[in-house]
């Protein structure tokens, strides 16, 4: 029996050895005049990946750091304090956090773990990428001499706070065992309870990035593939449409999966649509996108997905029009 | 899923083993270090992210490269186990990407975007904020395609000589002396990349194809929304060290 399974993995490393050599010379020998569509592919693909694994790994960094080195005593004299207060404060510590909505994952799983409030982790998690001082200053940059730059600095810091602490408040009073996918395999090898320090904290930073990497990868794949296949043009139509305008940049958000820190400037080259639709984009992108997708679905529990689409959706559809109303 | 573990995984031993999963993993990471360590040594991080946020390939290399190395280091346990076949295969898929990027050659987004991307609009920087005064690039062009202030400061200087880098798009629609100019402008990383246009005219027929890297010196007369180049100059390029624009 031993025996079998020896031989099994055996042959999985054999096929796995195989498939990179195999994805190592189709690669070297790829002619991109050939097929420009796979060309554009790729290309999206990787920079996502070098772009966003950065992030990854100082989010899991910070993760391993929190998990070894704070005694969760910590977390559990936060935990004391009414809800009401936990929300504004883990919204507001987001702006201590500045790194773009990949990097935030991982560290409020960690948070929720170690004995914060699920609802006030999900709420850190949700606001950072909005709220910190780089993704503020980028948005101050992009809009930098436009009549609607206060609107845009102003809205995009507010509407951020508040829709993190409306989806913190819908998460409500949820364990952190109904919130948390359980860890993976993998993970439960990366670390064993009796080790020193050092050796769990790498153990820690280790299984974290080997967790998060592979939705990283999956949600790069889906929006590259979104960004090849689907003209950005298609959105065109519905800029002058009240409702629409905004519902249309926020699928475009959640489809180009932009990093936060660089989104302004994408958001500001759509001139064709008002304030309220760019704000739409700002604030429901970097809280949904279809990488954050792959990593909710890996990190969190079924049903936390489509309730953060449907809170973050709502609410800054809601807000956004009234943005609509005022300044068009 | 978990496979049955072999013996010596599961038998606990007073002598620390190196752990095969470990190993794995740390190879792994290894590899996306190799990778960022490639992009940072061959200037390579140019091709995926602006000029901007290249600082990210460093600080990249250097956490996984801890993360690696401490993976490592940290491989010999008194529990080694093996990976079982379904996190072999994880970690394989973990490892596609790194080693994808490390052996594809180098290449740019060529013209098949062109129409996909939305029009540079210049953002903050390149058009209301910056004045269209110093040297035109295709910065200014970009920016006067969107905004009213930008176009009229560049309507302001027609006639006035240009050089422009970039690559040459397809449009049937256009006369054989002409050719369609773009090139893509890359604010954090590919992904968000726009695009700037210029029609050029007065290009010897037939010379170049979609595709082409070409260099144009000639004067700007920006029609309306439209800018046109008469070309003085159309040279062939090679592809140049940083194919993006930073606005």
């Amino acid at each position: 029996m031993a025996q079998a399974v020896r031989t099994a993995r055996d042959r999985t490393w054999l096929l796995v050895g195989g498939m990179l050599l195999l994805v190592a010379v189709a690669a070297r020998t790829f002619d991109a005049q050939q097929l420009p569509w796979l060309r554009n592919l790729v290309i999206i693909f990787g920079s996502l990946l070098v772009e966003a694994m950065p992030f990854i790994a100082l989010g899991a960094l910070v993760s391993a750091a929190i998990e070894v080195f704070v005694p969760a005593s910590a977390f559990a004299k936060i935990a004391l304090l009414p809800r009401s207060l936990q929300l504004p404060a883990a919204a507001i510590s987001g702006m201590a956090f500045p790194v773009c909505e990949c990097g935030s994952v991982p560290v409020a799983r960690r948070l929720a773990r170690k004995g914060l409030a699920p609802s006030a982790a999900v709420t850190f998690m949700l606001a950072a990428p909005i709220v910190n001082p780089v993704v503020i200053a980028s948005t101050a940059v992009a809009y930098r001499g436009r009549d609607t730059f206060w609107v845009m600095v102003l809205g995009r810091f507010t509407l951020g706070l508040v829709v993190a602490m409306v989806v913190g408040w819908v998460i409500g009073a949820m364990r952190p065992q109904d919130l948390l996918r359980p860890r993976g395999d993998l993970e439960a090898h990366e670390v064993e309870d009796d080790e020193p320090r050092w050796r769990r904290f790498f153990g820690h930073l280790t299984g974290d990035l080997v967790f998060m990497a592979r939705f990283l990868i999956l949600g790069a794949l889906l929006a590259a593939a979104i960004q090849t296949f689907v003209p950005q043009s298609i959105v065109d139509r519905v800029a002058n449409l009240p409702i629409l305008s905004l519902v249309a940049m926020m699928a475009l958000a959640y489809l180009m999966s932009l990093c936060s820190e660089s989104d302004a400037f994408v958001a500001a080259s759509f001139v064709a649509f008002g304030p309220s639709a760019q704000l739409a984009f700002l604030v429901f992108g970097p809280m949904v996108d279809m990488k954050l997708s792959a990593l909710y679905v890996g990190t969190y529990s079924s049903g936390f997905l489509r309730t953060t689409v449907i809170a973050v959706g709502a609410t800054t559809l809601v807000a956004t029009m009234w943005v609509q109303v005022i300044w068009g | 899923m978990k496979t049955t573990l072999a013996p010596q995984a599961t038998e606990a031993s007073a002598a620390p083993r190196w752990s095969p999963v470990r190993v794995a993993a740390g190879g792994v990471l290894t590899l996306w270090a190799g990778l960022f360590w490639f992009l940072l040594l061959t200037g390579r991080s140019s091709l995926y992210l602006s000029s901007r946020t290249d600082w990210l390939v460093p600080m990249g290399a250097a956490i996984l490269t801890v993360a690696a190395v401490g993976r490592i280091a940290s491989a010999r346990t008194t529990h080694p186990e093996a990976p079982s076949r379904r996190e072999t295969w994880i970690l394989g898929a973990i490892a596609v990407p790194a080693v994808l990027l490390l052996a594809l050659p180098p290449i740019t987004l060529g013209t098949y975007s062109v129409d996909r991307r939305s029009s540079f609009a210049g953002s903050g920087i390149g058009a209301t904020a910056r004045a269209v005064t110093g040297e035109l690039d295709f910065v200014d062009v970009g920016a006067a395609q969107s905004f009213d202030a930008a176009l009229q400061q560049l309507t302001a200087r027609g006639g006035e000589p240009i050089t422009l880098e970039g690559i040459v798009a397809e449009d049937a629609g256009l006369p054989a002396d002409e050719l369609l100019l773009a090139r893509y402008i890359v604010t954090c990383c590919v992904a968000d990349a726009t695009v700037a246009r210029v029609r050029v005219v007065g290009v010897p027929p037939g010379a170049f194809a979609a595709e082409d890297w070409v260099r144009v010196e000639g004067r700007v007369y920006p029609v309306g929304r439209e800018v046109l180049v008469a070309a003085e100059t159309v040279e062939a390029i090679p592809v140049p060290d940083r194919p993006y624009l930073t606005p």
